[in-house]
């Protein structure tokens, strides 16, 4: 078990820092959008245009592209990044598994990605 | 929203999350009865809330341990396999269940996680035993004991089926299920209590992220509550990682697990 350790370490090492530093920066992009949101809200209560109930992810990304920022638009902003931080996460997680060659779990990370991701989908089509 | 609300979530978040970090949970087991106790928060939109805070928790908490190396990612992932499954069939049976039978799930739920911490309290007075037999090994720095810890996982076919019991859970009621995955891995797999507790929090983000995008399609996500609750929630857990060190774990957790005796109850009778 040594051996399996000392081999390795390194490369894991860095993969569970640059996991850890996509974490943190996601927590911290996510809280300044919900922070900004409600400041947003707090300060100008006449700006708020979203005012229904969760939009498509599709119409939040138009609002957010197009520049249609209202409180409401930058809450549900932060709240959408935040939960892609564990998605990011697991794309972290499958890119350090690469870069040590560690096929199986290449595959099983993969698998957890789909997953993730067929939910969304999902998500979308209600 | 009028000010006494937003302090009122800050404030609640604040302390789900410092208890989530310091007792190694999501925070929801907290987080759900004070909002539809307290703030009167309807059954699903509580879910949601809980959900998004499982997140902050296990983002922030995560990012922490992954620099400490207590996580056993490869254990982590595997196992994310059945929650996720289970998180995401809990995540939309939810959406066809009343909020009273949400309710009564949960007051169980809750029952069920006081009478495990207290089990956990009794079971934690000896030397915890390290098993060099099994797969996938792992190793961290323990702190308390200056050394490294060496260690391999035993019976994950197992861990796997409490997997997809704790990620339906966590679909269905919005908490992060980790007092499902947490004995699972320490009991049935053998790794040591802080590899097992780090490892939890690395998955229940994951997990709870499963179902999130269900509760938000179905438009339970309120900005509001879910936004100021977070920020409180972020702020709390990394509150807890760092007074963890310096609070006895024993006592705070039989606090914790009475005082969840006493919600299970008031919420069942409701």
């Amino acid at each position: 078990m040594t051996d399996f350790i000392s081999i390795s370490n390194d490369v894991r090492h860095d993969a569970e820092l640059w996991t850890g530093r996509v974490l943190r920066i996601g927590v911290w992009i996510s809280a300044s959008l919900m922070i900004g949101g409600l400041l947003f809200a707090a300060l100008w209560p006449s700006s708020i245009i979203m005012v229904h109930s969760n939009p498509s992810l599709s119409d939040l990304f138009g609002h957010i592209v197009f520049g249609a920022f209202d409180p409401v638009t930058l809450m549900f902003a932060g709240l959408v990044f935040l939960m892609c931080t564990p998605i990011l996460r697991v794309i972290t997680v499958m890119v350090g598994f690469a870069i040590e060659r560690d096929w199986r779990f290449v595959i099983v990370s993969t698998i957890v990605f789909l997953m993730l991701l067929g939910e969304i989908l999902y998500s979308t089509s209600i | 929203m009028p000010i006494i609300s937003f302090i009122s979530l800050l404030l609640g978040g604040f302390i789900a999350g410092t208890f989530g970090a310091l007792l190694g949970l999501g925070g929801g087991v907290l987080l759900i009865p004070f909002l539809v106790i307290i703030l009167g928060v309807p059954m699903h939109q509580a879910i949601a809330t809980s959900i998004i805070a499982v997140i902050a928790t296990s983002s922030a908490g995560a990012a922490m341990n992954l620099e400490r190396r207590t996580v056993h990612i490869r254990l982590g992932m595997l196992l994310e396999i059945a929650t996720v499954t289970g998180a995401i069939l809990g995540g939309i049976t939810a959406n066809y269940l009343s909020a009273s039978v949400l309710t009564k799930l949960f007051s169980g739920l809750l029952f069920l996680v006081a009478l495990v911490m207290i089990w956990r309290v009794r079971q934690h007075t000896g030397q915890e035993p390290i098993y060099t037999d099994g797969v996938l090994p792992g190793s961290f720095y323990d702190d308390a004991n200056r050394k490294i810890v060496q260690y391999t996982v035993k019976k994950i076919p197992a861990a796997l089926l409490v997997s997809i019991v704790a990620g339906n859970v966590s679909g269905l009621l919005g908490v992060g299920g980790g007092i499902f995955k947490v004995p699972a891995m320490h009991i049935l797999s053998g790794i040591p209590m802080k590899a097992a507790t780090a490892t939890s929090n690395f998955m229940i983000g994951v997990t709870a992220a499963a179902s999130a995008f269900i509760y938000f399609a179905h438009g339970h996500l309120n900005p509001f509550i879910a936004s100021t609750t977070a920020l409180g929630v972020l702020a709390g857990s990394m509150t807890g990682v760092r007074i963890s060190r310096r609070i006895h774990g024993n006592v705070l957790t039989w606090i914790f697990a009475l005082a969840l005796l006493g919600i299970s109850i008031q919420l069942y009778l409701r």
